[in-house]
């Protein structure tokens, strides 16, 4: 009887031996990060309908470290210097630098642009002129100054994705610029998946960046 | 001719009824024998229906079951894998009665007592809370958080529907200690969205312990201990078993659950075996209006037992896995502040309101399997040693919105095993002492994949452990210490060189325990208990750096932090007589270096916009509440219950409040016995009013919105065992929120976004075979 309880409990001990032997080392191997979406740079391409010269290509850029966090913004370069009285052809560009060489981004938002949409907001703005609607790049919200000066920008969408009925999109765009007049322009990303309806409030933003807007 | 009579306690620190006004000292006793051998049973249970009394049998078959009043009684004896027998009896004099049972395939589960040694509680003067095998069949097909919310003092912090973790007096996560079948449950439990990996279905009872049970258990038991028990493993040949339907309306939920128990005979005698199963599903949730998209889930899980069990010697081999999908409403895709801010103010989401089983991303799933291994052997002049050991893997992947690449990768993937071994020696009793003294030992390795969140680990830790107990007539005397020592290095890269750095921690900490209980007669007793316990950072609170998804807000660790310190001081009232049962508990946990995400009053900007950043901070803070559990019997048929439980929370260091700390919660309610007809019987009918108070006690700029306005919630329930042949059917229709309220709890992450739920009804039936 007794030997076997012993040749019993001695099973068991080894067993769990067993158990622990099998302990492996995987947690010194570090896996890359793949940060999700990433999204370092924003660009914005203007091109002056009637001078072909004036171009236009302010950049908004935060890179990211090595776990996928933010340094410092660069908004050095965030500056839109714009003749008054035009219209400029826009194009939005959003890059991924962590990737090398960096990733077109708004190629693969543009393949997606059924639950994208985008915004921009110029301020200061009147309360008459802060259009909330499917066809205004105007964010809800946006707090409006009612004595001047203001910046004399509008902004309009210039493509559509293939909802139905089809829905604005905002990757191509038209810069109109009035009187020469300081300001700050807001760009907004909207992800809206199975959700977009022309609104702003649907999903949530990728990304929202200022530059600083000069009419001269 | 009696012999040694042993009167048996149904909770652990319930203590004899009995009648106070009267002369009662009358005694039913006899003996109870299996009818067809005639040979006496011993440790049958004897109990009567209504009073909380009864006899446990000695080797004998002999029960004796004083300080009866003149009356009427139902007298139930039973004993595993026999038929109970009831008897309806007159008493005015002592009187003799003789019990006579035969054998059935199935075991008897009405039984509410378990005689089982292996379950006592380890430390005895700590406060408890119980939901037993009856009440737990009564809200099977819920998560455990949801489950425990039936005890006072325990609450649940939730994510949405399908999201719940157990909170012990205003403490939750690594400061709650889940034991699963024995095992500490090890998974990435410091994440406020991540549930405990267990199935409730496998459980015949659930205890807690709310308290600092460290003593026993190690790091993180600061909150208290919840112990997950399966029941024992079937003794006598046969085969039986258990198969749990459950249906409810919100979320057209289903679940399915069976459990198979066997023993062989002959050659094979002492070896048994038990496999169970369970599946759920349910769809998108319904608040009082509307639909949340996105709110289903899928749990598979099952588990398997072989045990081996001799006279003085035995083992067991325990395989389980647990599986989930759980859908995240996609109303709370809000990545930035102002995502946040604009859900707030919206009185109802604007994501469509529709009913759908496919979930879709976002979305969590949670695969946690473990293997047990656990042997003991009693030695021939007492005494008892045990050994557990266990492997566990935790795997979590978070599937989120997928805007550019479309792969079919998750987001984020963690994968921690865990391997833990425990050692115990229950030495024999001698003189008026008994206890226990062991050790444990731990350790994981974590591994993550994709997106940064915590980093790479390995930590290893071990305790030893003495507890003894001195009692003698009504005074009991218990006291205990530990030591126990962590190392932990972490594997990351550093954020500037991009290099390996491999950085490395110890801890080690002491605690101790001292309590007493005393009897103060049949009626009242009083405990109270004085611990400390303790808790190791954790991976997160060290090394978080980066936005925290749908909390927009920026969490940053702090690699100095120091373990946890929390001296609890605990006390209970008991008292019992045949119409009023009270528990009142209170406590007071003081907690030095706790540590909490202190608003930074600071903003990080990143590409999506500014979010307020937090940082990993340690205070000092105190949790004081009191709980009380009181029922009455108004009539042999009608019960009132109440239970209250109340809790204040304080940063000390700051002379501020904390976050999310449960708000004062009332609940009481009736139930009703409604007798039997033919085969029905055990039937009743149960309701009750549940009040959540608001929670003014917040400290500012550490929230998004002010608490929601306290609500109260109008709960039902009616029941009863249908008597088919050989076999019981239990069947019951459970309603919470009857009155389909809009309302929202300050403990449900959710608040930001939508209401909580709205009427839901629920079909359970189980039937023993």
């Amino acid at each position: 009887m007794k030997k076997i309880h012993q040749n019993s409990v001695t099973l068991m001990l080894l067993l769990s031996a067993l158990l622990f032997y099998s302990c492996n080392k995987s947690e010194q191997t570090i896996a890359p990060i793949i940060a999700n979406e990433a999204l370092t740079t924003i660009q914005l391409q203007l091109t002056n309908v009637s001078n072909a010269a004036d171009v236009q290509t302010p950049q908004w850029e935060q890179l990211l470290d090595n776990k996928g966090n933010p340094l410092p913004a660069d908004t050095s370069k965030a500056i839109l210097n714009l003749a008054a009285n035009s219209t400029y052809n826009c194009s939005l560009l959003i890059y991924d630098k962590t990737q090398n060489p960096p990733t077109n981004v708004s190629e693969e938002i543009y393949n997606r642009r059924n639950y994208h949409l985008e915004y921009y907001q110029p301020t200061p703005i009147s309360p008459s002129n802060l259009i909330i609607s499917n066809t205004s790049t105007d964010i809800p919200g946006t707090p409006t100054s009612a004595t001047g000066p203001y910046l004399n920008l509008v902004v309009t969408r210039t493509d559509l994705d293939t909802n139905n009925p089809p829905l604005q999109v905002g990757l191509s765009t038209q810069f109109v610029t009035g009187a020469a007049s300081t300001g700050r322009l807001r760009v907004v990303q909207r992800h809206q998946p199975n959700a977009k309806n022309g609104t702003y409030a649907p999903g949530s933003s990728d990304f929202d960046v200022n530059f600083t807007v000069n009419i001269k | 001719m009696l012999g040694v009579v042993r009167i048996f306690v149904l909770l652990a620190l319930l203590p004899l009824i009995s009648f106070g006004q009267k002369e009662c000292t009358l005694t039913l006793s006899g003996r109870v024998y299996d009818a067809a051998t005639k040979s006496g049973l011993p440790l049958a249970t004897i109990y009567v229906i209504g009073e909380r009394k009864g006899a446990e049998a000695d080797e004998n078959g002999s029960f004796k079951i004083n300080s009866f009043c003149p009356g009427s009684y139902k007298v139930v004896c039973a004993f595993v894998s026999y038929k109970a027998d009831t008897l309806q009896i007159e008493l005015s004099n002592n009187s003799i009665h003789d019990f006579f049972l035969t054998p059935i395939a199935s075991e008897m589960n009405e039984v509410v007592v378990t005689a089982d040694r292996e379950k006592e509680h380890v430390i005895a003067t700590q406060l408890t809370g119980q939901i037993n095998e009856t009440d737990l069949a009564r809200i099977r097909g819920s998560t455990l958080g949801e489950t425990l919310k039936q005890i006072p003092g325990v609450y649940s912090l939730q994510t949405g529907p399908t999201i719940s973790k157990p909170v012990i007096h205003g403490l939750y996560s690594n400061r709650v200690l889940i034991l699963n079948n024995g095992v500490r449950l090890e998974g990435q439990q410091w994440g406020n969205e991540h549930a405990p990996e267990i199935d409730p279905f496998i459980a015949t009872r659930l205890s807690v312990i709310k308290g600092a049970a460290s003593i026993r258990y190690g790091s993180d038991a600061i909150g208290g201990v919840i112990l997950v028990d399966p029941p024992s493993l079937r003794r006598n040949p046969g085969i039986n078993g258990e198969m749990n339907l459950v249906g409810a309306t919100n979320g057209r939920m289903g679940a399915i659950s069976g459990i198979l128990n066997g023993a062989f005979d002959k050659r094979l005698k002492g070896l048994s075996w038990r496999a169970q199963g369970t599946f759920r599903r349910g769809g998108n949730a319904r608040t009082s209006n509307y639909f949340l998209e996105n709110t289903g889930f899928s749990e598979t899980n099952f588990s398997s037992t072989i045990g081996y069990k001799k006279e003085r010697f035995g083992g067991e081999i325990y395989f389980s896995q647990f599986d989930t999908k759980l859908g995240i409403f996609t109303g709370t895709h809000a990545e930035t502040l102002a995502d946040v801010i604009a859900a707030i103010q919206r009185p109802t989401p604007i994501t469509p309101s529709y009913f759908s089983y496919s979930i879709d991303r976002p979305y969590q799933t949670v695969k946690h399997d473990m293997v047990k291994i656990s042997a003991y052997y009693t030695a021939p002049r007492g005494g008892r040693l045990d050994f557990v050991g266990a492997r566990q893997q935790n795997e979590r992947s978070e599937y989120d919105y997928v805007p550019l690449s479309g792969a079919l990768n998750p987001e984020l993937f963690l994968r921690i095993i865990s391997h833990t071994a425990d050692l115990i020696w229950t030495q024999r009793n001698v003189g008026h002492f008994s206890g226990n003294v062991g050790g444990s030992f731990i350790t994981q390795g974590n591994v993550r994949e994709f997106q940064f969140l915590i980093p790479n680990f390995r930590n290893y830790g071990g305790g030893v452990f003495v507890i003894e107990k001195w009692t003698k007539d009504k005074l009991t005397i218990e006291a205990g210490a530990r030591f126990d020592y962590r190392w932990l290095r972490v594997y990351t890269l550093d954020s500037n060189t991009v290099k390996e750095i491999t950085p490395t921690y110890h801890f080690s900490n002491p605690v101790g325990t001292v309590g007493a209980s005393y009897r103060v007669n049949d009626r009242f007793t009083i405990t109270g208990n004085f611990g400390t316990a303790w808790k190791a950072p954790t991976v997160n609170e060290l090394f978080s750096y980066g936005v925290h998804q749908s909390a927009a807000s920026f969490e940053i660790g702090n690699k100095d932090l120091v373990p946890e310190q929390s001296y609890n001081l605990t006390a209970s009232l008991l008292y019992d007589n045949s119409r009023v049962h009270l528990q009142l508990e209170g406590y007071s946990n003081v907690i030095n270096h706790y540590t909490f995400l202190k608003p930074a009053l600071q903003y990080i900007h990143t590409i999506r916009g500014a979010f307020p950043a937090f940082t990993y901070t340690q205070v000092n803070a105190t949790y004081r509440g009191a709980d009380a559990n009181l029922s009455y019997n108004l009539t042999p048929k009608l019960s009132l219950f109440s239970k209250t439980a109340l809790l204040f929370a304080y940063n000390e260091t700051l002379h501020d409040y904390l976050v999310l700390v449960p708000p004062q919660r009332f609940e009481n309610g009736f139930k009703f016995e409604l007798g039997k007809w033919g085969n029905v019987s055990e039937c009743y009918f149960s309701a009750s009013h549940m009040y959540v108070a608001r929670q003014n006690r917040v400290p500012p700029n550490s929230d998004y919105a002010p608490p929601p306005p306290g609500y109260y919630l109008i709960n039902a329930t009616i029941g009863c065992n249908v008597h088919v042949a050989k076999q019981t059917v239990s069947f019951n229709l459970g309603a919470t929120n009857l009155l389909n309220a809009a309302y929202r709890d300050y403990l449900n992450r959710f608040r930001y976004f939508c209401d909580d739920l709205g009427r839901n009804i629920t079909l359970r039936m189980r039937i023993l075979f």
